[in-house]
């Protein structure tokens, strides 16, 4: 099986080269953005299968991205990764709208999240 | 010269008893009142006889009166010897008995010409009496002798007697012995004994001593003396030495010869001063009696004064209790005085102010005596009132009274609470506690409650100010959260995952092609990598702590430009989240401000974050600080919802907020405005439109040298009063 292909968006750079270092050695394509506008760009252009997102950035709106993504053919497999926390009540309503996962910062294992990703990808 | 000394002595002697009589008729109620009076009865008959005596030239005539003015004289000692009976409570009835049946019979004698004298007259001015054989010396021994008898029972009365009742009796001895000395040198002369004759000058004497012994020191209890009633007096007293001092003066020489027109001429000059001195003196004695004998009533005006306008007024407590202590003690003269207030934390009550005390580290522990006595009764304890009623005190209370050196304690009663103790001492005068003194130290005693309580309550206030100032910033810090957990967990989200896909890399053998040396680049560019992300996290929980801690209280000189990068620090994010944008125009070169650096901060954290939650979706705060003249001007401007007209006025009430419930306590800018206040500021509503957005300002004096000096004095001022 072809391993999954990833687009992340995070304003975070530091947290996308993070990504990188542990994806790209384990042959994932994975093609970042910084900004959000970009990353939906670049998710149009790449068709992923797993788009990593970070819920709160600048100009950004996660409820509005979903919604976007979910409207592109083929629709790619959301994943939040986030620090903000209101309690779980935008975890729950995102999960609602069909996000496939919501992630909190510091994410506790990148095995996990590799996983997440594929069995996003395989299902 | 001497003789007329003499002559006007008597008179004074006649007058000033007949004064102490008359009141002593009129107020007294008790037998020894009575007794008392009857003395100056006979003294009066003594002064009278004698003055008449004297007057006359007619030697029939003086032969008389002296023997009427010696009646007087004999019963002296057997009726003072009759008071301190009575005083003293002794039993002597069958002495006293013996004494009155002999006085009666030596005056009988002395009556029917049988007592052994005569008369002579002397200085060829008057009639003196004079001693002719033994009968009359004896009889002057025995009169000696009951005296000496009777200055023996006074003098154990002194000592067994207690407070102002021996102050009394020490006046009366020292009267009593006066006064005797004076009429035994009298009586020495009489028996052709040559003393100087000062006789009459010290009986005088014995009549003023006695006479301020009553007014001032209520001898014998009379303690209603009506000024009129001695103002009269005193001018009885100066209309007739007016009137006899130049009729005699004149009679004696200058119209020596002519003495009924010198009379006549002395009674015109008399009546002539009479006339336009009697205003004077009739003010100068009001005034007299007015200082000296009533002064105890100014005394309560003052005290009244005092604590009304002075001591009731103050909130700072330890102010209040020092400036009653000194007021206190001032005013009645106090040889010692403490106020105590209750420790509700250790059930007791402790000294807060204090002068003299035997020890002032005393303390009265709730279920001491004393104070269940106090909460059950809320009723004084006034020693000498116990001593009287001659109950015994147990030595554990006596012991904490010693040590207060008190000899009447109040309680200061608060809602049915005993709340404190006032515990005064004996007076310097030694006087007791009167009614008088009660009736204007209970009420004080209550009003101080209440002011102390103020006090109390206003420490209180200032102390939950403080509370609320720092749960507010608790509060606020709560909502920020959000972007705070945000700023933490990033950086520790990221340094973690470094160090694991490092990890898992080596481990999966991913890394199995590259080189030891390339391995080690690699992992020095991960660590660099956490250390920066680490120092992230660490940097804003710095701010967040450093901004959560309670301020110093202490002010300095303060970069208005940096606290405002500062703040922004803790609340950007958030911002940058809501997508609000922030602008500031921080004039370069703007100069200091002289502020509580923490407490500055807040303000500004309050009024951005305020700003930041009037906007609802999108927009901007602008943050300007410029320099006019030596104000120092912040605006802070959102383009948010506004505040409607009718909110305005409530802007600054506590508890006001126009947030949903539960993202503010309302306290905000109630707080802010008092945190500002403090530290010299002011803040204000600029401009506010529905729908526009609102400006608040911030105003502070520019820290110019001046200004930093004045405030480092105000403050080292208020630090020594609370020190104090």
């Amino acid at each position: 099986m072809p391993k999954p292909r990833i687009v992340a968006i995070d304003d975070e750079v530091e947290f996308i080269d993070m990504l990188q270092n542990y994806f790209v050695p384990r042959d994932y394509v994975i093609d970042v953005a910084i900004r959000g506008a970009k990353g939906i760009e670049l998710v149009k252009e790449k068709k992923p299968d797993v788009v990593l997102m970070d819920l709160k950035m600048p100009g950004i709106d996660g409820d509005e991205v979903l919604r976007l993504l979910q409207s592109m053919q083929p629709s790619p497999k959301v994943i939040f990764i986030t620090a903000y926390d209101d309690g779980g009540k935008t975890k729950a309503r995102l999960l609602k709208m069909g996000a496939h996962a919501c992630l909190d910062k510091p994410l506790p294992s990148l095995k996990d999240l590799e996983e997440i990703i594929n069995k996003a990808a395989g299902g | 010269m001497a003789g007329l000394i003499w002559t006007i002595s008597d008179l004074l002697v006649a007058i000033t008893c007949a004064i102490v009589m008359f009141i002593l008729l009129k107020y007294g109620s008790k037998k020894e009142h009575y007794l008392w009076a009857f003395f100056n009865f006979i003294l009066v008959i003594w002064g009278g006889g004698t003055f008449l005596a004297e007057l006359t030239k007619n030697s029939n005539i003086a032969t008389t009166l002296w023997r009427i003015a010696l009646v007087g004289a004999v019963p002296t000692s057997t009726v003072c010897y009759h008071i301190i009976v009575v005083l003293g409570g002794l039993r002597r009835q069958k002495l006293l008995k013996i004494f009155y049946a002999y006085c009666i019979v030596l005056c009988s004698a002395i009556l029917l010409g049988l007592a052994g004298m005569d008369i002579v007259y002397i200085n060829n001015s008057f009639y003196q009496l004079q001693a002719i054989d033994l009968r009359f010396k004896i009889a002057a021994v025995i009169w000696v002798i009951i005296i000496a008898l009777s200055m023996y029972e006074l003098s154990r009365l002194i000592h067994k007697s207690y407070g102002s009742e021996r102050l009394q009796y020490k006046y009366l001895l020292v009267g009593w012995l006066t006064g005797f000395i004076g009429g035994g040198i009298n009586a020495l002369l009489m028996c052709g004994i040559k003393v100087f004759p000062i006789g009459n000058i010290l009986v005088c004497i014995y009549c003023l001593l006695v006479t301020y012994a009553i007014l001032r020191h209520k001898l014998l209890d009379i303690e209603i003396i009506i000024k009129k009633s001695l103002v009269f007096a005193g001018l009885l007293a100066a209309v007739f030495a007016i009137l006899i001092l130049p009729t005699i003066l004149i009679q004696e020489y200058i119209l020596r010869t002519a003495s009924f027109v010198g009379r006549i001429i002395g009674l015109a000059i008399s009546g002539l001063i009479i006339i336009l001195t009697m205003r004077r003196i009739e003010t100068f004695l009001i005034n007299v009696t007015d200082r000296f004998l009533f002064q105890k009533k100014y005394d309560y005006k003052e005290l009244l004064k005092t604590f009304t306008s002075e001591v009731l007024t103050v909130l700072n407590l330890d102010e209040l209790m020092s400036l009653t202590v000194d007021k206190l003690d001032d005013i009645i003269k106090l040889k010692s005085c403490a106020v105590l207030l209750f420790d509700e934390e250790k059930q007791q009550f402790n000294v807060m102010a204090s002068h003299n005390l035997k020890d002032p580290s005393v303390k009265l522990i709730r279920p001491d005596g004393i104070v269940t006595f106090m909460e059950e009764t809320h009723g004084y304890l006034l020693m000498s009132e116990l001593k009287k009623k001659k109950l015994t005190i147990p030595s554990t209370i006596q012991e904490i009274i010693d040590k207060l050196n008190a000899e009447l304690i109040i309680p200061m009663v608060m809602h049915e609470d005993v709340i404190g103790v006032l515990s005064l001492g004996k007076k310097k005068s030694d006087e007791d506690y009167d009614q008088d003194d009660l009736d204007i130290l209970l009420p004080l005693a209550r009003t101080l409650a209440i002011a102390i309580s103020n006090a109390q309550l206003f420490v209180e206030l200032s102390k939950t100010q403080a509370d609320a100032a720092q749960k507010e910033k608790m509060a606020v810090i709560g909502t920020l959260s959000a972007g705070i957990n945000h700023e933490i967990c990033n950086p520790l989200g990221i340094a973690r995952g470094q160090c694991e896909a490092f990890l898992l890399n080596i481990k999966d053998g991913l890394y199995k092609a590259k080189s030891t040396e390339e391995l080690l680049t690699k992992a020095k560019e991960i660590m660099a990598k956490v250390i920066k992300e680490t120092d992230r996290a660490t940097a804003i929980t710095k701010k967040l702590s450093g901004f959560a801690k309670p301020s110093k209280g202490e002010s300095e000189l303060i970069d208005v430009a940096k606290e405002v990068d500062e703040v922004m620090g803790l609340v950007g994010y958030e911002l940058k989240l809501e997508k609000i944008e922030v602008e500031k125009h921080l004039h370069k070169d703007l100069p200091n401000i002289f502020v509580d650096r923490k407490q500055f901060q807040e303000m500004l954290f309050n009024l951005i974050r305020n700003a930041g939650q009037a906007i609802v979706e999108k927009g901007k705060i602008k943050i300007t600080a410029q320099h006019k003249k030596d104000k120092m001007i912040i605006d802070i401007q959102d383009t948010g919802a506004g505040i409607p007209k009718d909110k305005i006025n409530q802007l600054f009430n506590p508890f006001f907020t126009t947030k949903d419930p539960g993202k503010g306590t309302g306290l905000g800018l109630f707080i802010v405005r008092q945190v500002v206040e403090k530290n010299g500021g002011r803040i204000y509503l600029k401009e506010t439109n529905v729908g526009e957005g609102t400006t608040f300002t911030l105003e502070f004096p520019v820290a110019t040298p001046e200004y930093v000096a004045a405030m480092k004095v105000a403050i080292a001022k208020e630090q020594a009063q609370i020190a104090k």
